[in-house]
């Protein structure tokens, strides 16, 4: 057995959502991310299951680990008690850690989760904030989204839900700064800051260097289109 | 055959949850979603005017607590270990600060994570170690886990409190559903992740459908009633993924237009499903010169509305990508028609 199997098989979340795998595919079945994508929970079970090294790492420097949505239609169904939404959740912390998630397309998109959904954690206590929800991201919102988007305040307060109020309880309000210190903490003493500077350092090896890492970001928030940004190798 | 099987599943999938006319029902403390303040904060306004005014629940939040981060940790920016010490985190604000022993959430993802929490906690005790020294080291504080339902260390859904008090609530109802076709869909994280811990199982939720019947609509089945909506955390977030997400609101609609071409009305509890059912409607009246015309409400818009609150100021219908007058209209909802479409929709 190799290391990475040997790490895969230490995570807790593995071990409760791998049991044993018939094979059956009745997971693929029911999975809405089998129905777009080049994608099978099965397989991802399958290669899991041999426990070859090799394979393992091919899985996660692929797209196949990020196209899972994480609806978990699949656990109810699998007449193993397996879970494959938590074997990705698995997979895809190991291919950060080990910085493979930087080798697909998919997989970079982990620079903007960790942004996104970490950094708002870290700064706002929240991990999706009322400016993440623009027009332009959003367009499917249509045209009284924008409007909403332009008299943000305004409308929260119209409907009875005031935004950014210190030290209050209600929506979208400013958690007071020794809340926020111990959320800070935890998420430093349980790993969480240490896997979202993994994600940094993978995008810095494979891009080159901070500054491209840096275009490549903004390119996303100018395109909404990571495919837009061109990659060198 | 099924409906044996549905009393099987029903008797085997019953979750206590304190009504209040029980003791500590009238007594609750909540989580906000960082998913509905930011695309649909309205919905939580109008289920906190429900559940104090209509209910009469003294409905406590601290100011210190956080989201759960559980959009973080499917979108895989975190440990399980976080979300653990997170989870336990606020139980012990709630707990300590607001003196509150029964909680709820708002998100059903949050309602997934601190479950999954719950249940790690019973089944590893040296997780339950971990967390509890974690917590004590980096806050200082005690840890603590809230045992709502049944005496069983769990906690519940704020659609799981409407449910359980669904009859009061249709009792105060001014509007009725007879003869309004509608269906539920119930988030994902409600129901598959922990089926035990949903009002129903997932086979037959009950907790949509409940409500529903409460307020006398005739409930339609279809073939894809259990698929996702297709929200699916970094599916819908980034731009360049949502294809997914249009596709699987294309799959639901599309059959529930072939079996019942006349129902108009998706039930909703999960905040991913209440915006996007919505929103991918408007992306395939684009792109496929389809209509469906569905009006997909979250439990609390469509209870207020029942109450006989604003459509557009209380219950935030302004927001909705589909027209949500023929509804009203067919319901027999007041709404101001002097007004224009937009001016209904823009205050300001
Ligand atoms: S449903 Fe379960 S046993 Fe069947 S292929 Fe999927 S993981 Fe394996
Ligand atoms: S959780 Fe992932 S693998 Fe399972 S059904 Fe949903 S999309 Fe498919």
């Amino acid at each position: 057995m190799g290391k990475l199997v040997d790490e895969l098989k230490q995570d807790i979340q593995y071990q409760h959502g791998m049991n044993a795998c018939l094979n059956c595919g009745i997971c693929t079945a029911v999975c809405p991310a089998a129905e777009v994508y080049e994608y099978s929970p099965r397989e991802v079970m399958n290669i899991c299951h041999t426990e070859d090294e090799e394979w393992l790492i091919d899985l996660l420097k692929s797209d196949k680990i990020w196209f899972c949505g994480q609806c978990y239609s699949c656990k109810p169904r699998c007449p193993r008690g397996n879970s494959t939404a938590d074997v990705i959740l698995a997979l895809r912390r190991l291919s950060v850690r080990h910085g493979y998630f930087a080798e697909s397309e998919k997989g970079r998109q982990q620079l903007f989760a960790k942004r996104v959904f970490g950094e708002n954690m870290l700064k706002r206590g929240y991990t999706l904030t009322a400016e993440n929800i623009t027009p332009e991201h959003f367009p499917e919102l249509g045209e009284n989204w924008e409007y909403y988007f332009e008299h943000m305040k305004e409308m929260r307060e119209w409907w009875d839900v005031p935004m950014d109020k210190e030290n209050s309880a209600g929506s979208h309000r400013v958690i007071p700064e020794k809340d926020m210190d111990e959320l800070r903490a935890i998420y430093k003493a349980t790993g969480a800051i240490e896997l979202m500077e993994a994600v940094e350092k993978g995008m810095e090896k494979k891009l080159g260097s901070k500054k491209e890492v840096e275009k490549y970001w903004e390119n996303w928030l100018e395109t909404a289109d990571s495919r837009t940004y061109e990659m060198k190798s | 055959m099924k409906v044996t099987r549905e009393n099987i599943i029903w008797e085997s999938h019953q979750k206590h949850v304190p009504t209040i006319d029980e003791e500590g029902g009238k007594l609750w403390g909540c989580f906000r979603s960082c998913f509905l303040q930011s695309a649909a904060p309205y919905t939580e306004g109008i289920a906190y005017k429900i559940l104090k005014n209509d209910l009469g629940i003294d409905l406590r939040e601290a100011a210190g607590h956080t989201s759960c981060g559980a959009i973080g940790y499917h979108g895989d920016v975190t440990n399980i270990e976080t979300q653990m010490v997170v989870a336990a985190r606020n139980f012990a604000v709630a707990h300590e600060e607001l003196g509150v022993d029964n909680l709820f959430s708002f998100c059903v993802t949050s309602f997934a994570n601190y479950t999954e929490m719950i249940h790690l906690w019973e089944e590893e005790p040296e997780l339950r170690e971990y967390t509890a020294k974690t917590l004590k080291e980096t806050t200082g504080r005690e840890f603590w886990i809230p045992h709502v339902s049944g005496g069983r260390p769990s906690v519940v859904h704020a659609s799981d409190v409407f449910y359980a008090n669904r009859h009061k609530l249709a009792e105060k109802a001014k509007y009725s559903l007879k003869g309004i076709k509608a269906v539920d869909h119930i988030g994902c994280h409600y129901g598959k992740i922990f089926p035990g811990e949903a009002m129903g199982g997932v086979e037959f939720p009950q907790v949509l459908v409940g409500l529903l019947e409460a307020f006398g609509a005739e409930i339609v089945d279809y073939p894809e009633r259990r698929h996702c909506c297709g929200m699916g955390f970094r599916q819908c977030a980034f731009p360049e993924n949502r294809d997914y997400t249009a596709s699987s609101t294309y799959k639901k609609l599309a059959s529930l237009k072939e079996a019942h071409p006349d129902c108009n009305l998706i039930l909703t509890n999960c905040p991913g499903c209440t915006v996007f059912l919505d929103a991918e409607q408007g992306t395939i009246k684009e792109v496929l010169e389809e209509e469906f015309n569905v009006s997909i409400l979250d439990y609390a818009q469509l209870t207020g509305l029942m109450l006989g609150y604003d459509p557009f100021k209380d219950c935030g219908m302004n927001a909705k990508v589909v027209p949500v007058e023929p509804l009203l209209d067919k319901i027999g909802i007041p709404y101001d028609k002097s007004k224009t479409f937009e001016e209904r929709r823009r205050p300001f």
